[in-house]
This record gives C-alpha cells, sequence and structure tokens, in this order.
C-alpha cells in the first residue's frame, strides 16, 4: 500500500505543479500553434500556404523539416481518474484504424491499448495507455533491415511504409508490443495516415499534427492527464514537471530511454 | 584403395522425372500456398500480432540452419585434412547451397511485402543483425560455389583448402548470425541468451547431417551405386555425436535460465506448463528426436541402414520441434511490460497467445524442402557431384 | 526508375499521337497546367513523389523554402485531381476513370501507391477529416496559390496546448 500512497502523493503534486507554470507555456505553445496554422491542412483537399502573413513561415519547421534539437516526448500521469478508453477511441479515429473486416481480434491494429496493471503481492492495480514509447535507443530501429523503422531527428519513432518489407523483425524486438502488422487489404485510410496489407506499423505520436503544430489525438483526448512537448527545452511544462518531480518509464531496466513518461506507475 | 570417379547421375530414366516430378509439385504447391497468403494478407494464416513469426519460419530457419551444418563433411574433409571425407565434399557443398535456397524462398515469401525484394537488396541498415545476415547468405552462396569449382576444376584443386578454410569460417559466422537474430532479442524471456548462437551452430552440426546423411542414402539407393558401411558407419557415428552435443547445450540452456530469476518463468513455460510446447519439447524434441537416435545410433542396430535412416528422419523432426518451441514458443509466452505484476489488455497482454499453424503456412514451409531437394536432384544429374562409388575399397583409405 | 522512364516514353507517346487518357485537371483551375507543364509532369511525377515522400516522411519537410506545398505531395495531387462519376461519387483507384489509373493501365505500370495512401479526397468515403477544422471557409482556390484570410486564420488556430485542464 505504501506504493499506492507514494504515487498518489506524486500525482497530486506534480497536477498542482502544472498549473502554476501553465501560462507561460500555454503562451509558448498557442504562438507555436498559430504559427504553424499558417501552413497546414484546413479543409479536404486544401493545403493552405500563408505566405503574407506577419509571422514568417521561416520561424517554423514545415519546411525545415525535424530538428535534433527538439525531442518530442509524453508524460502520462496515470493518477488522473479519466477514461483512458477516450484516448483509444481518439487514436483510432485519428489514424482510421479498426477498419479490418477479415482479421482476427488478435491481427487487429492497435497504436494504443490500455493496460491493467496489478501487483499480485499487494494487490494495488491500476490502468494505463501503452503506444510506441518512441525509445531514443529504439529496438525496432536497430533491427530493421531496410531502415523503414526509423527514428526523426526529432525523436519520433515511425515506420517508412515505402521501405517496409514485412518482415516484422521489429514486432520481434519491441519490449512493449507497440507494433501490429496488417493482416489484410485496406482502403479508405485517413489522409494523414497511409496504412496498407503487409506492412508494420505503430504510433507514430501523431507525426502530422505535430508537424502542423497540434498535439497529438491522444493528448487531445486525455483531459490533461497526458501532456505533449519538447523534452530538450527545460523551459516547457513537460520538462518542468519531469525535472520538478520525476516520472518513469516501462521497462526503465533495458535503458532504452524511451520519450514517454508515467507518473504513478 | 581404389581411384575415386566421380558420375553425373542419369537424368533420362523414369526414377529420375518422377522425383523431379514430385519435388517440384511440392514446391509448385508451396509457392501457390505464399500466392494465397500474400494475396489475402496475413489474416489467413495462424500468425497475428503476438506470434509474429509462425511455421514458415521454423521450416525457413531450419532448413538454413541445416545449409550450412551440410557443409561440414566438405570442411572436415578440406579444412581438417580427413581424406576419408573427401568423395562427399562436393555433395556437401551442393546440398549446402540447396539447403539455403529453400529457406531463404520461405523466408522471402513470408514476407508482407515480397515484392519488395529489390528494397531489402538495396537499403541496407548495417546496425541490423538481419542486414548482416542477408549479406551472409549471399556470401555463402558465392564462397561456396568457388569452393565447388576448386574442387571439381582440377587445375585451380590446389586452392581448395583455401576455399574450403574461408567457407568454414563463413559458415561459422553465418550460423552465429542466424542465432543471433533470436539472442539480439533483449524483449523477449526465451531469446535473451548468449547460449543461442553456439547453439545454433551444434544445431547446424546435427540437423545438416542428419539431412546430408539422407539425402546420400536415398541418392545410392535409387542410382543402384555402391554405398559402403565405412562411409555410413563415419557420418553416423559423427551424427550421434552433434545429437548428444545439441542435447548438452539444451541442458545448459534451460538450466542457466531456470538459474536466474527473470528467466524462470519462460523455462517453466516450456518444460511443464506450455501444453503444446511443453509436449514437443519433451515427446518430440528429446524422447524421439534425441534420444531414441541416440539408441538407434549407437545400439545394436548400428549398422542397419534402415535404422540409420530412421534415426536421421527423427533427428530432423526433433529439429523441427526444437525450432518450433523455441521460435513459437518463446513468442507464445506474455513479455514482462511490468515484472512480477499481473497485466491485462485489449492486446493480450500477460495471457499466452494462441497460435494454430494453418495449412498455407505448413504447405509453404515445406515448398522450401522440396525447392531444396529439387534443386540437389537436378544438381546431382547435371554435374559431377556424387562419386560413381563408395564401396569400402574407394571410401576407406586404410582398405585395400 | 527503369519503370519510371518506360512510363514517361508510353505516355509521352501516346500524347503525340494524341490517343491516350487524360489527365482531370481540377474545376477550379481554369485550364492552368499543374506545378509544371504536363510534359514535365508525366516525365518526372514519379520522382517529385520519390524525392518528396522521403522529405516529408524521413525528415519532416512539409512545405518548401518559401512555404509552398511539396511538389511531390501525393495527397494534393488527389486533392486537385480526383475525379467524380455520374452520381457525384468520386472514383477509387480500382476504377479506370481514376486520375492515376487511367494513365497508369494505359501505360501498364502497376503502382502500389494505394495499397496505403488514400485514393480520394478526405471527408468522402468512410472516414472523416479532422474535425476541428471543418468550418473553415477558404477562397482563392487554385493550387500553390491558396492564402487565408485573417477570419480563417481565427478559426483555425487550433486548440491551445495547454495543461491546466
Amino acid at each position: 500500500m505504501t506504493i499506492n500512497n507514494e504515487n498518489k502523493n506524486n500525482g497530486e503534486t506534480a497536477s498542482s505543479a502544472e498549473s502554476s507554470i501553465n501560462l507561460e507555456a500555454s503562451r509558448r505553445n498557442f504562438i507555436f500553434g498559430s504559427v504553424a496554422a499558417a501552413g497546414l491542412t484546413v479543409a479536404p483537399g486544401m493545403m493552405l500556404y500563408q505566405t503574407a502573413n506577419a509571422r514568417s513561415l521561416s520561424d517554423f519547421s514545415l519546411k525545415d523539416g525535424a530538428s535534433s534539437k527538439v525531442r518530442w516526448g509524453m508524460l502520462v500521469n496515470t493518477t488522473k481518474e479519466v477514461d483512458w478508453n477516450k484516448c483509444v477511441e481518439a487514436c483510432n479515429k485519428e489514424h482510421g484504424l479498426g477498419n479490418e473486416k477479415d482479421s482476427r481480434d488478435d491481427q487487429k491494429t492497435q497504436y494504443i491499448r490500455v493496460v491493467d496493471v496489478k501487483n499480485k503481492g499487494t494487490g494495488y492495480s491500476m490502468s494505463l495507455p501503452v503506444m510506441c514509447q518512441h525509445c531514443e535507443n529504439a529496438p525496432c530501429v536497430d533491427v530493421c533491415p531496410t531502415g523503414a523503422s526509423m527514428k526523426r531527428a526529432d525523436g519520433i519513432v515511425l515506420v517508412d511504409r515505402h521501405r517496409c518489407i514485412g518482415c516484422r523483425y521489429c514486432m520481434m524486438a519491441c519490449p512493449y508490443k507497440a507494433r501490429s502488422f496488417v493482416h489484410e487489404v485496406l482502403t479508405d485510410q485517413t489522409e494523414n495516415t497511409p496504412r496498407g496489407k503487409g506492412c508494420v506499423e505503430s504510433c507514430n505520436m501523431c507525426v502530422s499534427r505535430i508537424d502542423n503544430g497540434q498535439e497529438p489525438a491522444c493528448v487531445e483526448a486525455s483531459e490533461g492527464a497526458i501532456i505533449f512537448g519538447d523534452l530538450n527545452d527545460p523551459e516547457t511544462p513537460i520538462a518542468k514537471i519531469l525535472a520538478k518531480h520525476g516520472g518513469k518509464q516501462i521497462r526503465a531496466d533495458l535503458k532504452l530511454n524511451p520519450g514517454v513518461h508515467y507518473q504513478g506507475i | 584403395m581404389k581411384k575415386l570417379h566421380f558420375l553425373e547421375v542419369e537424368g533420362n530414366t523414369k526414377g529420375f522425372y518422377s522425383f523431379l516430378g514430385l519435388f517440384g509439385l511440392i514446391s509448385l504447391i508451396g509457392v501457390l500456398a505464399a500466392y494465397y497468403m500474400e494475396h489475402n494478407g496475413h489474416w489467413v494464416t495462424g500468425m497475428s500480432n503476438q506470434v509474429i513469426w509462425g511455421t514458415p519460419h521454423v521450416f525457413a530457419i531450419f532448413l538454413i540452419v541445416a545449409a550450412s551444418g551440410a557443409l561440414n563433411i566438405a570442411s572436415i574433409s578440406s579444412v581438417f585434412a580427413k581424406t576419408s571425407y573427401k568423395p562427399l565434399a562436393r555433395l556437401s557443398g551442393i546440398l549446402a547451397i540447396s539447403l539455403l535456397s529453400g529457406g531463404l524462398v520461405v523466408l522471402l515469401l513470408d514476407l508482407g511485402r515480397p515484392d519488395r525484394l529489390i528494397v531489402a537488396m538495396t537499403q541496407f541498415n548495417f546496425v541490423s543483425i538481419f542486414t548482416w545476415n542477408i549479406l551472409l547468405y549471399t556470401g555463402f552462396m558465392g564462397i561456396v560455389g568457388i569452393y565447388l569449382w576448386t574442387m571439381m576444376d582440377r587445375p585451380y584443386n590446389n586452392l581448395t583448402k583455401k576455399a574450403g578454410m574461408a567457407a568454414f569460417i563463413w559458415r561459422l559466422i553465418l550460423t552465429t548470425g542466424t542465432g543471433s537474430i533470436f539472442g539480439f532479442l533483449i524483449a523477449r524471456e526465451a531469446y535473451d541468451s548468449a547460449l543461442l548462437a553456439p547453439m545454433f551452430i551444434i544445431m547446424s552440426f546435427s540437423f545438416g547431417l542428419a539431412f546430408f546423411l539422407l539425402f546420400l542414402m536415398g541418392s545410392y539407393k535409387y542410382t543402384q551405386r555402391e554405398l559402403g558401411d565405412y562411409i555410413v558407419n563415419r557420418l553416423k557415428n559423427l551424427l550421434g555425436v552433434f545429437v548428444a552435443a545439441v542435447l548438452y547445450f539444451v541442458i545448459i540452456y534451460h538450466v542457466t535460465n531456470l538459474y536466474s530469476a527473470d528467466h524462470r518463468g519462460i523455462t517453466q513455460f516450456i518444460l511443464t506448463s506450455g501444453g503444446i510446447y511443453t509436449f514437443l519439447f519433451w515427446v518430440v524434441q528429446i524422447a524421439l528426436g534425441s534420444l531414441v537416435p541416440l539408441a538407434l545410433l549407437y545400439g545394436p542396430t548400428g549398422n542397419n541402414r534402415t535404422m540409420v535412416g530412421t534415426a536421421s528422419v527423427l533427428i530432423i523432426l526433433g529439429g523441427l520441434a526444437q525450432l518450433y518451441v523455441i521460435i513459437i514458443g518463446g513468442q507464445a509466452y506474455p513479455m514482462q511490460l511490468f515484472p512480477g505484476m499481473e497485466v491485462s489488455s485489449s492486446f493480450y497482454d500477460g495471457v499466452v497467445a494462441v497460435y494454430a499453424p494453418s495449412l498455407p503456412e505448413f504447405l509453404l514451409g515445406l515448398g522450401g524442402v522440396g525447392v531444396t531437394l529439387l534443386l540437389a536432384t537436378i544438381a546431382i544429374a547435371a554435374m559431377k557431384f556424387l562419386p560413381a562409388s563408395l564401396s569400402d575399397e574407394v571410401a576407406d583409405p586404410h582398405g585395400k | 526508375m527503369g519503370l519510371a522512364l518506360i512510363a514517361g516514353f508510353s505516355t509521352a507517346n501516346a500524347n503525340q499521337d494524341g490517343l491516350g487518357p487524360k489527365i482531370t485537371l481540377p474545376e477550379n483551375s481554369e485550364g492552368k497546367s499543374c506545378l509544371f507543364p504536363s510534359e514535365q509532369m508525366r516525365r518526372e511525377h514519379p520522382d517529385m513523389l520519390k524525392h518528396d515522400r522521403i522529405q516529408t516522411l524521413r525528415e519532416g519537410v512539409r512545405a518548401q523554402a518559401d512555404g509552398k506545398v511539396l511538389d511531390g505531395s501525393l495527397k494534393q495531387c488527389v486533392n486537385c485531381h480526383a475525379i467524380k462519376d455520374a452520381s457525384n461519387k468520386f472514383v477509387r483507384i480500382d476504377n479506370e476513370q481514376h486520375f492515376c489509373a487511367s494513365c497508369h493501365k494505359y501505360a501498364a505500370v502497376s503502382i502500389d501507391c494505394f495499397q496505403c495512401h488514400r485514393d480520394i479526397p478526405e471527408g468522402s468515403g468512410d472516414f472523416h477529416a479532422l474535425t476541428n477544422h471543418k468550418d473553415v471557409n477558404y477562397s482563392n482556390v487554385a493550387p500553390g496559390t491558396y492564402s487565408l484570410t485573417t477570419e480563417d486564420m481565427a478559426n483555425i488556430a487550433p486548440e491551445v496546448i495547454s495543461d491546466d485542464n
């Protein structure tokens, strides 16, 4: 039970810290967001380009691409009373998942799932969302023979389906079971998440949303229980909370240094 | 000692065409099965997001491992200068190439996107042990090819020893690489062991020799060439040693895993509570695949060809079971997301994965064996791989 | 590469003969060509797509230096060129009228883009676009020259990334 209490405390202090530093932070993010908006998809079929806007696009990474100065990460506060299934739903909707017709349940894709954990000794139990942990030393990237499984400069791990040959070695290597294989022909994919038969796929941290200045879908749906941001910038809320209250990584013993951190596990 | 004389197998006979047709048919069925799987997607197989590699991989890895083992006979002859193995060296080389081809065909046809072979051959990630394996496999074909050429082209015979040495070193690295495909997976308890690479090497000795012996006895029987006891006895004694060595490694592997608490779960699963995997381990791998063959090879039946053949078949079946337990059993056992905790989710965390091999998977795997036999059969008819006679007068260097 | 070259040849020849399929242009393009003249697009579109897919996916570059859309944005191709059938529904890639299928069938060059990529504009079919931009009105919809009004900007500013909820 000690563990339980500790976790609860940790969570509470974490959330109060959030509210104390959020003003400046959300401003920063707001600026980031609106600049981003100048060059993003606003409606089906239309890309928008704002060249005459006061805020120049040169400030923004749309044209520069992913920068190694940034390391995107997430902080999941498992002590918050949140229905994690909302994150799963948001993810499925964002990426158009769940459109398999023939696959068995154990063959269907899941980018994010809710894991229930129970300590048999103490009886303590909790739930947490688990997705690709976006490891710094990602085993899936190391083992991929073609370089299809890759890590972007900003730390996002994703599959380049143009190169994926479907050998599934990355799925063997991932300690988080974060990856799925597409077992059947798919149609009606979403525009921003191309996916199809014979390739491996996983959570890509909603990379197209991030590039457009938006948060990942699960973060948006989490009612504040998941924070998204740049781990490398000490001024971001995520970095500040982690610096002050710490966080844990799943299977930290494997020394993969995931970009997804948890509180309360 | 009579002079050694190599001769092609007569190709224009009913028997030869029957074998060609049979092996061709098995290969064709394998290819059709692969087409069915690729056309529909892998949902028609037993494989899933939990059991990622299935029956095709069991066959593919068996054939690849056996390939490097089949080359042993040639290595013993050229590298370790045992002249009594010299008559078998050519067959050893061509079987190695055939086995490797069969295995690679299966591996390739099970890919999600086999149409992208060109990507695999042009875009390399040199951190990946898989990439190294691709290079090792292609290199193996080349080196064994050169090795065979130095053996079969008289003016270049003096290079045989060097080529044989290169091939020997290459095959050791290759099997280490194959074993490391699993050994490098820290995520899974079953594979997280440095013992896997040496174990795969010794497995290759055993599987490769069993296959070699069967092919040798089969081809001599159906071509009515003479195969003396001298050769068969040497080979079967060697085979027994290899089977015992594999058994030794299996024991060490499981005992060390039992010793460390974080690997105890998977070991107990395989040894006691794993259902089909426990059955395959004790009954097929250990009893039928190791103990019975040892008894057959070293017991009073050791001089009986049928018994030697039976032992070889059992060793192959035991080997397939062993790889099934390692590959599929290792995946069926749940990964430890939170070591020591009970976990459950919609993605089958914390539960033993269910896997039932489907017919197309099995047929694809068998197709690989078909391709191997087809290639080897064509080869021995096309070129001088087999000695016209392996009677004791020819084979025994100490005989009169 | 080889395939791309063959495709280039056959379609170019087809055009000279006045045979072969035509690519549909966006309704509001007023007869203007795409990013480049048709001949160039015919020859170079595979390379553009290949080049820019690497940029977009692997490097995260989503716009040109001047902020324009990448030349090889497949999404943009589909959004402009997708055509509708008699019942006012977008035709899918398995239909010969689809703007990619029409030429590629003719040139007998098979492509696998649409095994993964969406073949018709988003919002049509079963899945829907990100919904928070739904109500934005846009003007000047010729390719490459879109711009936003200040009003649009206010509407599309994404929900603030915040941690206070």
